[in-house]
This record gives structure tokens, sequence and C-alpha cells, in this order.
């Protein structure tokens, strides 16, 4: 498909035509000559922009152009999407309307604190009901993703120890973790140092033991974790970190299999972040925006970010004034906008949210029954609301061959060689919202492709077909960036060169 | 409302298949479990949900805002709302499988493209949370290249954004300095500044290069960039902003769409996503996430940065608001900024308002307030329903002007100011 940047120049079908100046008699004469009057030629020279290269596209092709696109891309909408670890849920229609609603869409955020009760309110709400499920005492809603939670969590541990003069350096992760837990811990400078898994999947306990010394600051454990099992020990872990001095983080990732049937704060767990993109529903928008509220136990409060949304008597209020807080992490309050769709999602499951996880948990059992047979499993247990199976048994790089060819099935394929300590790993998480049907026919096309892959591997190989491209050559990506759309003039270069910049699409390595 | 579709019978089915007895029997590992009541609220149906939160919203006011301070109040073209809302793009996520969201892929290399040519710079990323976390991640970025731990804030950077700089400082162990030299990891401008302040600064990236420090160009306000001069220009090696301002509604302060331009020899320090043009197997040209050697999910604790989701939706938003408005329609808004700015600080000037920028603005613009009327005249303003701009202590005030200020709320303002004050 060409870029947008390959339209003929056109008439751009959005150039604002705004009322004109009619304040006085004086401005109306001087705007009908001009109607930006004189002002801009003020802008001395070497400020004022010389060229501005972009296309001016009409509105028709625009939409097309983005229209044409977006059939391109595969959602829950068109769907089947059981990307492991990313709780690809059905996003309800109704919580875009909600957030949407001009007096939420429309707020501008320094508006005066009276001006903004109804937001206030919904974000206490939303705190109240995120300190229920699991368990905290105070949650910040300003993390903008999982990641910049976990970031917030670090910076906590890292101020807490500081304002006990502890020096903590270490952060102990298991080797099942996501990436982002060390990338987190190396962002706040503290070491990280992984503790191997047992032949249950769960964290090895004995190892545990051995590392956990007087210099560690913080264990981070998802739970259930990315095998998609609960941690069997977890209450021991805890008691050992705590009675060491240690906190205990949760990455929250994997909250959906624990709605209102156990709560991280019970398991001992100091400070949480919940994926509001993944367990409350909000649409994952190809890559975000997420949202990432961070929870912590009592003696934590202090530190959480600043400004706090406070109750009073009257009205709620914005405070801005607490001493040990780590400060801000981004531009006021936090995304919002995810935070209504939440908000909205929590509203509608009301007192029965412990079916959402009670049905995760149903429809991930009930899908590893059907496809046990068929490839290996790792740790043979019950799992929670995902889990990981191995296709190791039909052979070497089968998993990414699987999840190409399953696109041609009309599936998104699972996450692939994720944890990193399950060879040929395919990570399956179908989520509540899913029907016994559909699982049924996802079933019966991974058992078709396990049976292709027997008798006619190298058609398996070539997949996928039915998509707009088929497999795309990521080495070369790497190995020859071409990371953008570059003007050329095409008039001065040879022939030679512009029927290379035609075969290229316009497009010049970096 | 009920978003499960499993029938009983289903549930039966599919628990015998397990060779469960029920669903409590599958989460028997799962410890301790909750005994009490989480005393939650009955489910609400959609009908009463809508009218729950319709009355929650309208606990807000929204008001005519002459307030910027990092959030712009400008139009959004409808187009934009009717396209983001596509599934296709709405409930998707990163593209890890590329054949499958060639869309998400195409709509990434394209900002990647519009961001560089509106800054002059070689090469972006798919997006940052937002401008001020943007921000922190450039200088992060920075001491990690050159493994220097002095960071130096020009004046007239957001106070929030400095806020969070420090916050990110603070936990990776980075300094906030008074002078630059040769422990300088990065010199920071933000440009126009929070004062609406323009300028250009190669004298400053000059300086920063001398004692071998990257310069790094903050953008809060880009609809300025239509019509100033891009920083790539003027010395910066990495422009960070704020993408606020195309395309996506003020929301209370998010989701907003950070954005990261550098230079060439940066590239493998860039954090998050990037997108890259390839070919498939066949030849034809596609598009995958590239460079992944530098992120979280493969290079764990020495990747550039944490960040994975990032706010793709608002990239996609902004990239239809460019493509929609053009060269013309962006140069239109800019102008509109500049001029109605102007035309009001002309008015208020002439009321007694003193004017304090001291550089040329763009379309924000601070003013003292003739002595002890500022309260006054900003509750007076409030009444009429209008924000008449952020009050910054001692009768100062950060006033701004976007598309959306109306000729007659520009004069409304002015009266109402008049009539405070006892002028004609």
């Amino acid at each position: 498909m060409k870029l947008i940047f390959e339209y003929e120049e056109n008439i751009s079908g959005h150039v604002p035509r705004i009322q004109k100046i009619n304040t006085d008699k004086k401005d109306k004469d001087r705007d009908k000559n001009n109607e930006n009057r004189e002002f801009l030629a003020d802008l001395p020279s070497d400020l004022a922009r010389k060229e501005l290269p972009l296309p001016n596209v009409g509105e028709v092709d625009v939409v097309r152009h983005y229209t044409n696109m977006s059939r391109m891309n595969f959602g829950i909408d068109l769907g089947f999407y059981p990307l492991g670890s990313c709780t690809m849920k059905y996003n309800p229609k109704i919580n875009e309307d909600m957030a949407r609603l001009e007096g939420f869409s429309q707020l501008h955020p320094l508006s005066h604190e009276s001006c903004i009760q109804g937001s206030l309110q919904l974000m206490w709400e939303l705190e109240q009901d995120f300190n229920k499920i699991t368990g905290m005492d105070a949650f910040s809603l300003q993390p903008a993703a999982g990641a910049q939670g976990e970031l917030l969590g670090v910076m906590i541990a890292k101020a807490y120890y500081k304002q006990k003069h502890e020096k903590r350096t270490k952060v102990l992760i298991p080797d099942s973790a996501h990436g982002t837990n060390p990338a987190t811990a190396a962002m706040c400078k503290l070491e990280t140092v992984t503790v191997p898994s047992d032949s249950r999947g769960n964290m090895d306990i004995c190892k545990f033991r051995e590392l956990l010394g007087q210099d560690v600051a913080l264990v981070m454990l998802t739970n259930p974790n990315t095998l998609g099992l609960f941690e069997e020990n977890i209450l021991e872990i805890s008691d050992l970190a705590h009675s060491n001095g240690t906190l205990m983080y949760c990455d929250g990732a994997n909250m959906n299999a624990l709605l209102g049937i156990t709560r991280p704060g019970d398991q001992g767990f100091d400070l949480i972040h919940l994926n509001l993109h993944k367990t409350f529903s909000t649409p994952h928008g190809g890559g975000g925006p997420g949202a990432g509220a961070v929870g912590v136990k009592s003696f934590l409060v202090d530190y959480l970010p600043l400004p706090r949304v406070v109750k009073t008597m009257k009205r709620f209020v914005l405070e801005y004034s607490r001493r040990k807080s780590v400060g801000m992490l981004k531009y006021c309050y936090g995304n919002f906008g995810m935070l209504v769709r939440a908000y909205s999602y929590l509203r509608s499951w009301g007192s029965e949210l412990r079916r959402v996880s009670e049905h995760a948990t149903l429809n991930a059992n009930y899908l590893l029954c059907l496809l046990r047979n068929d490839f290996e499993l790792p740790f043979d247990r019950r799992c929670a609301h995902e889990f990981v199976l191995s296709s190791k048994n039909l052979g070497q790089k089968s998993a990414l061959n699987i999840a190409k060819r399953l696109m041609d099935y009309g599936f998104h394929p699972p996450t692939i060689y994720f944890p990193l300590i399950v060879p040929e790993a395919l990570m399956i998480e179908p989520t509540e919202t899913e029907s016994k049907e559909t699982l049924d026919e996802f079933a019966a096309a991974l058992k078709a492709i396990a049976n292709e892959i027997k008798t006619d591997p190298d058609m398996v190989k070539g997949a996928p077909y039915t998509r707009p491209v088929g497999r795309l050559d990521e080495v070369r990506a790497a190995r020859k960036p071409n990371l953008r759309w570059r003007w050329l003039s095409i008039a001065n270069k040879t022939n030679e060169d512009s029927e290379n910049i035609k075969n290229s699409g316009g497009t010049t390595s970096l | 409302m009920d978003y499960i579709p499993a029938t009983e019978n289903d549930k039966k089915e599919m628990l015998m298949q397990i060779g469960a007895t029920s669903i409590n029997d599958l989460m028997a590992d799962l410890k301790p479990q909750i005994s009490e009541d989480l005393a939650f609220t009955d489910p609400m149906s959609e009908l009463e949900l809508a009218s729950h939160m319709k009355k929650l919203s309208q606990k807000n006011k929204i008001l005519k805002y002459f307030i910027g301070a990092g959030a712009y109040n400008h139009y959004v073209p409808s187009a934009i709302y009717h396209l983001l809302m596509r599934g296709e793009f709405l409930t998707g996520y990163t593209p890890y499988q590329a054949e499958m969201n060639q869309g998400t892929l195409q709509a990434i290399y394209e900002f990647q493209s519009f961001i560089c040519l509106l800054t002059g710079m070689d090469v972006a990323n798919a997006s940052l949370y937002d401008g001020s976390s943007a921000l922190a991640e450039a200088v992060l970025m920075s001491a990690s290249y050159n493994g220097r731990n002095g960071i130096f804030v020009n004046d007239g950077l957001n106070p929030q954004y400095e806020q969070v700089l420090k916050t990110y400082c603070e936990g990776a162990d980075l300094k906030i300095v008074d002078e630059i030299d040769e422990k300088t990891a990065c010199v920071v401008v933000q440009n126009p500044d929070f004062y609406g302040n323009l300028e250009n600064f190669q004298y400053l990236s000059d300086r920063a290069h001398q004692f071998g420090a990257l310069f790094v160009t903050c953008v809060v306000e880009p609809t300025s960039l239509a019509i100033v001069e891009p920083p790539g220009n003027y010395g910066a090696d990495i422009v960070v902003g704020e993408g606020q301002s195309f395309g996506i509604p003020i929301n209370f302060g998010g989701p907003y769409l950070g954005f990261l331009a550098v230079k060439a020899p940066l590239l493998k320090k860039i954090p998050g996503r990037v997108c890259g043009m390839t070919t498939d197997l066949h030849g034809k040209k596609g598009f995958v996430l590239t460079l992944q050697a530098r992120e979280q999910h493969i290079r764990r604790e020495r990747a550039t940065s944490n960040i994975t989701t990032n706010v793709e939706l608002m990239a996609i938003a902004s990239t239809i608001y460019l493509a929609l408005m053009g060269r013309d329609g962006l140069k239109n808004v800019a102008k509109h900024c500049y001029s109605r700015a102007h035309l009001l600080q002309e008015n208020l000037a002439s009321t007694g308002f003193k004017p304090l920028n001291s550089k040329p603005f763009y379309n924000e613009f601070i003013m003292k307030a003739p002595l002890k009327s500022y309260e006054k005249i900003l509750s007076k303003l409030l009444k009429k329903g209008i924000v008449g701009g952020l009050n910054l202590g001692n009768d100062n005030i950060l006033i701004c002007c976007t598309e959306m200020n109306t000729f007659e709320d520009i004069a409304l303002y002015i009266s109402i100011i008049k009539g405070t004050l006892n002028l004609k």
C-alpha cells in the first residue's frame, strides 16, 4: 500500500477557516487584507521556518487511506486473540462512549478544583475499588502503563530504604519473569539476581533462601506467574522476605486470574501494579495507551506520587504536599481516559466481578485439556488464566511456524518463545470473554497445524498465505534500517536514481 | 451487564472434559482465598451505567479555556474519531506478529516520518507515554550514551516536566546541575518555553557540544513547528515532546502522546518501539518492529528502557491529524494560534496588563495584572465561563490562545477585564 506521503499534491481537506477578526472596526479593517494580520511578520527570520515538508492530501483520500490500512489489521473485534500475558479480552463498546463524554474528554487538567469534581470523584472511587480487589491500602493512578508502574514501585522501594538509611542494591526476580522487571531494576541502578524455577514451575525456594541476603531490596514476582501457575509457596516466600527486611512487589499483569478470589495484599505483597488495559478491559490500541495503577500497603502510602486525590467532608481535593513522595511520574494525573473505561467496566461487573476470573480459569483449563496430547506440557498442573505449551515435539522453529500458520486459520497467534525457560513456547491466554465454540475451533486449528507440520512441513514454513503480506524479513529490516520516509527532489536525480526511489517506495535507508 | 458467553450447559461440558467437579475445584491452588464480602455495588446495566456516568461527567464544568501550560485545546477533526473507533485499530495489540497488523505498523512508520519531517531529525520512535516522561527518557538515554551524570536544565521548562525529570533522575542516580561542563550528559531546553518564548538555541547547542554534552530540545506545543525553525536546524541531538496538540482531546491530562526523535548516531540508544520497512519472502514491501535487541523483552536488564506498552493509538490519531491537516492546514492552525495570542496580548496591554515576555512568543504569554487585581479578575472570568489563564502568583498569569478561542470570546475576555478595572 502506498504511504500517505506518496499521494499527489492536492487541496488539503482540513485547512481550518475559522471566523475572522471582528473585535472592533480597526481590527476588521486590518483583517480584510490579510486574515492573519501582520502579527506573523514580526517573527524574526532566525526563528521563522523556511520549509514545511508535509503532504497536502484531500480528506476523502485520507479517510480511505487509513480505512484501508485498518483492514490490514487484526483485533479482538475480528477474532480470537489468545496472546498470552496480554489478556486480550473483549473491550466493551459502552466504555468508549463513556470516556468520550464531553465532561471527561474536554476537561482541561489545570481547571479550578470546583470544575473537576466529577473526575476527582471517579478517581477516588476507582482507587477504593482497587484497594478492595488487591487488599492494598492506597493506589496511585498516575503511571501510564505497567512498566511505568514497575518503575514507580522500584523508586518507592529505593526511597523507602534511603529513608531508613539501609543500603540494598539487589532485586530477586525469577527466571520466568517479564523482561520489564529486570529492565526496570536497571533503570533504578539496582542489580538483578535471577532465581531459577523448580520442577513445578514455582520459584525454587531453596535457591531463593540462598540468594536472599541483607542487600536484597525487593522480590519482584508475577502471580500467577508467566507459566500461568499460581506460586504455591507464596506465603512462605513473603514471610522469608519480610523477616529479611525485604519488600515484596507483585507484577499484577496476571490479575485476571485472581479477581474476587485471592488478594495479593493477603499474599504478603507490599506493592503491586495493575495493567488496566489487561485486567480491566481498556482497549490495547495497537500498543497503548494503557494505564498502570500502583498500590501499596499503608506504611508506603507517603511515598506515592503527587498529587493525591483526597476526600474531605464536602468535596474532593488534590493534595500536593507529602514530604516523602517520590515526586511526579508524568504530566498531571495519569491516563485519565483509560481510568474512565476501567471505572465503567468495574461498575458493569459490580459484585459479580469474581465471575471474570472464574471463567478465565475455566476457559484456560478447558483449552489446555483439548491440546495437552498434541503438544508438550512443561509443567503438568492445573493452570490459572493461561498456560504454556511447548511444540518441541514438532521440531526446531515450530512455535514460529505454528504462529504464522494460525493466521491462515483466522486466529491471532499466541505469544511465542516466552517465557524464556520453555523451549518452543506457546503461551496461550483465552480470557473469559470467549465462547466454548471459539475455543473448540482454535484447538481444532492447532491440531490441524500440528498434523500439517508432520505431513507437509514446507507448506507450513511458507505461511501465512492469506494476510496482506507474506512472511516478513526481520533480519533485513534490522540490517538495513529503513525507518522513515524522506522527501527527495526527484527532478535533481538521474534517471537511475529515480528508478531506485520508485522501487524503494520513495524511501531511503537511514 | 455480562461479557461472558458461556452457558450453564457449556460450563458443565467443559468441567467434565477437564475432569473437575466445579470451578472452585480449578482454583484450589489459589490462597489465601477471600472470605469477606468486598462490598461492591450491584452490577449496572448498560442503561444504568450510561446514566450514572453522564451524571458524574456533569459534575465537571467545561469552560472556555485561555489556558495551556502543557495541555492545548485544539480542534479535533471528526474523521479522526471515526477512524480510531475502528476495532481493527482499537482492539489489536503491539504488532509482534507483523503479518497480522500491517495497518498499525504502516501507521507507526508514517508517524515516525511525520515526526522527523516536523522536527528536522533523522529517526523517531513509535511513541512514549507523554511529553514529560519522553523528556525523562531522553535524559536517561543521554547519560547512557556518554556515561555522564550531570543534567543541565535551561530556564523555562514546564514545572511539571521538571518534577517528572527530577523523579526519574533520582531513581537513576543522575544530578541536575547549574553549570555546563565536561561532566554534563545533556543540556535541556523547552521551545517554545513554558512562558511561550521562542528562541533560536544555536548558541546553547554550540556550548553543549563544546563540552561533549548532548543537546535535548523539548517541544510541548508542536503546532508551533509549522511556523518555527525545527530543532534539528539549531543543533538538537534529541528532540522530544508532547503530541497532544495533534488531534488528541485534552482528556483531563491523558492519554497524551510522547514523541522522541534523534540524529542518526543515537539510533541504537533509542528507547521503545521502532518500526522499519522490509520485504516479505516474495519481495513485497511490508513493515515490522525492528532493532528489538535494544528492548526489554530481548535484552532484559541491559535494555535501553523498560517501556513496553506506549500510546500507539494516540500516535495513529496524530498521524491521521497531520495527514488531514497537511502542510497548509497545519500552518493555518499555527497562524491562528499565533495571531489570536498576539491580539489578546496587545489588547490586555492596553488595559494596563504588563507584558513580561522578553522574547518573541508563540501562542502563550505571561502578563502581570495591575496591582492585586488578578484574583478578582480570575473569578469574574470564571463566573462568565472563562478560564482566564494559569495563575503563577504575584499577579502573573500565563495565557494561551488556540484556534478554538473565538474572537467573540477574546472580545468578552477583554470587556470583562475592562469592566473589572473600571475602564471604558
